[in-house]
């Protein structure tokens, strides 16, 4: 079922940042995701994609374990961060997620003004001067090309942003702990075409700092976007390769059938 | 159009206006009778309102006098009641929505059982501090009266909180605990302030309701003709004075019962519009 995800070809061409070896998640007993392996390389942008359903999003959000925020989940087998596995029992939560970063779908901003929306993560974590943290919180609007739109209005509300800034807020407001990883879970699926080009312009330069991983069910986005796609089928992983190869030569009926929108 | 059409079609026009019509009466009903009790307590308290009222206190069978101490009274014990009753309600309320997650029957019969205490007679609740707190030191006291308000603060903040704070998308959680930051924190820094204006609006809802609360204070803080500022000693209060006074056959006592009667009408009035309107305007900025 795995072939492609231990194909050495593909997975040896650069390093793996996340390793997720023998996956299996229930939701209140429904297994969603069934023995899930897969290598996700560094400093690349991955792509999850596959129908509604399908377990991508819940895949992503093992990776920084915000699914045990809720009662009656659960996750067994190994998700290995730079090796270590992060559903270990006593793999802090708090700084797993320092390193592993999440974008939402909704773009939901704190009740804060922009510059403590950004400020909000350093705040709790690093001692910062008054002038570091002015830095810290510049460099991560500046990275999420936002920069130039609200610096005369750091300290409004956030909520007077438009649905696009407010997306490259949240997307700020995770880069500004400096992840290793950035997880997005369908960031663009809320937006017109200019904000969603903005926000895919932006992971290409994001890509030399950050692995990233979207959750996307817009195949196109994810051809634009990524070098490497898997594709995932009722909670099963499918197939995983570099994109180009994975649109163009299918190894699998079932991804061929999905691609050329057979699928049915 | 066909006929048999046409026929249903006014069939339905004529049910939509009787149901309009007997709708709009309802509400007429209703509201007649609420602007009659408002007018009647205007125009008979206006009458009776007069400087004295909040400068002299109250005065012996007959007599001419104000209700200052009652109005201190009610303030001192309104204030103890919401001391009491609004922190544990709020940690109750955020207990319940962010906490009991993992118990949910025991959440389920907590809310249920706060639900119950919502409903309770206030009277019950003046019997039950009148047991724990009168009978027990052997006197009243407006202490003893302020544990029976804070009585009734409390279910109306616990369920105020808790239904605002589940009005909090989840998304908004989840993007707080991603920075790594701990729940309770989470809770106190970003969704509190989310939620504030519900949750103010609880409390000062539950302000106005114990403001007008007689039967809680008539075996707890009983009255008192004179001035005090002693919470260990029974103390006076509006609501309890006009219940005193409206009973009595002197028309000074009549006047000063009708004067109270529309200070704390106005009050709550004053304080429920104030407490609507700041959460409608609140809303539109703070729930996304």
């Amino acid at each position: 079922m795995n072939k492609m995800a231990e194909d050495p070809a593909l997975t040896q061409a650069t390093p793996a940042k996340i390793s997720v070896r023998d996956l299996d998640f229930y939701y209140h007993g429904y297994h969603a995701l069934k023995n899930v392996n897969l290598d996700i390389p560094e400093r690349k942008v991955t792509s999850i994609i596959g129908p509604s359903g399908c377990g991508k999003s819940t895949l992503l959000r093992v990776f920084n374990r915000i699914y045990s925020a809720y009662a009656g989940l659960e996750a067994t087998g190994q998700v290995l961060l730079d090796g270590e596995n992060i559903l270990a029992r006593d793999f802090s939560l708090n700084r797993l997620r320092t390193r592993v970063g999440m974008v939402f779908q909704r773009a939901v901003p704190f009740p804060l003004s922009i510059y403590e929306n950004v400020a909000y993560g350093l705040r709790h974590h690093l001692k910062l001067s008054r002038i570091q943290l002015d830095e810290r919180v510049e460099r991560a609007l500046r990275e999420s090309a936002l920069w130039n739109e609200v610096k005369d209005k750091l300290n409004t509300s956030a909520l007077s942003l438009s649905g696009g800034q407010q997306q490259r807020l949240c997307i700020a407001r995770a880069v500004a702990l400096r992840p290793q990883v950035l997880l997005l879970d369908e960031p663009t699926s809320a937006l017109d075409p200019i904000a969603t080009g903005h926000i895919e312009q932006l992971l290409s330069e994001l890509q030399s700092d950050y692995t990233i991983v979207i959750v996307t069910h817009n195949m196109q986005q994810a051809a634009r976007v990524s070098t490497y796609t898997a594709y995932m089928f009722l909670g099963e992983m499918i197939e995983f390769g570099v994109t180009a190869d994975l649109f163009t030569r299918p190894q699998r009926r079932q991804t061929e059938d999905y691609i050329t929108g057979r699928f049915g | 159009m066909s006929r048999a059409s046409g026929f249903r079609y006014r069939r339905r026009r004529v049910t939509d206006i009787f149901a309009k019509t007997l709708g709009i009466a309802a509400t007429a009903f209703g509201l007649f009778w609420l602007t009659w009790i408002l007018l009647v307590t205007f125009n008979n308290g206006l009458h009776a309102l007069s400087p004295a009222i909040f400068s002299q206190t109250t005065p012996p069978p007959g007599g001419q006098g104000g209700l200052a101490n009652a109005l201190f009274g009610s303030l001192v014990m309104c204030v103890l009641g919401v001391l009491i009753g609004a922190p544990l309600g709020i940690a109750a309320g955020t207990y319940l929505s962010e906490f009991a997650e993992r118990q949910p029957a025991w959440r389920e019969s907590v809310r249920f059982v706060n639900d119950i205490l919502l409903s309770a007679p206030s009277i019950v609740l003046g019997l039950f501090v009148y047991t724990l707190a009168v009978r027990s030191v052997g006197h009243f006291s407006a202490w003893a009266g302020g544990i029976s308000l804070g009585l009734i603060v409390l279910p109306v903040v616990v369920r105020t909180t808790d239904e605002t704070l589940r009005l909090v998308p989840n998304v908004m959680r989840e993007a707080a605990l991603s920075l790594g930051i701990p729940r309770w924190k989470v809770t106190v820094q970003v969704l509190y302030r989310a939620a504030a204006p519900g949750i103010l609006t609880g409390v000062l809802l539950g302000l106005a309701r114990i403001s007008g609360e007689t039967a809680p204070l008539l075996f707890t803080s009983l009255n008192n003709q004179y001035w005090t500022d002693n919470i260990n000693t029974p103390m006076a209060s509006v609501p309890v004075v006009i219940f005193q006074f409206a009973m009595s056959p002197y028309d000074s006592w009549h006047a000063l019962a009708w004067a109270g009667a529309f200070v704390v009408t106005l009050f709550v009035l004053l304080l429920s519009v104030g407490a609507r309107a700041y959460f409608l305007r609140n809303r539109i900025n703070t729930v996304a």
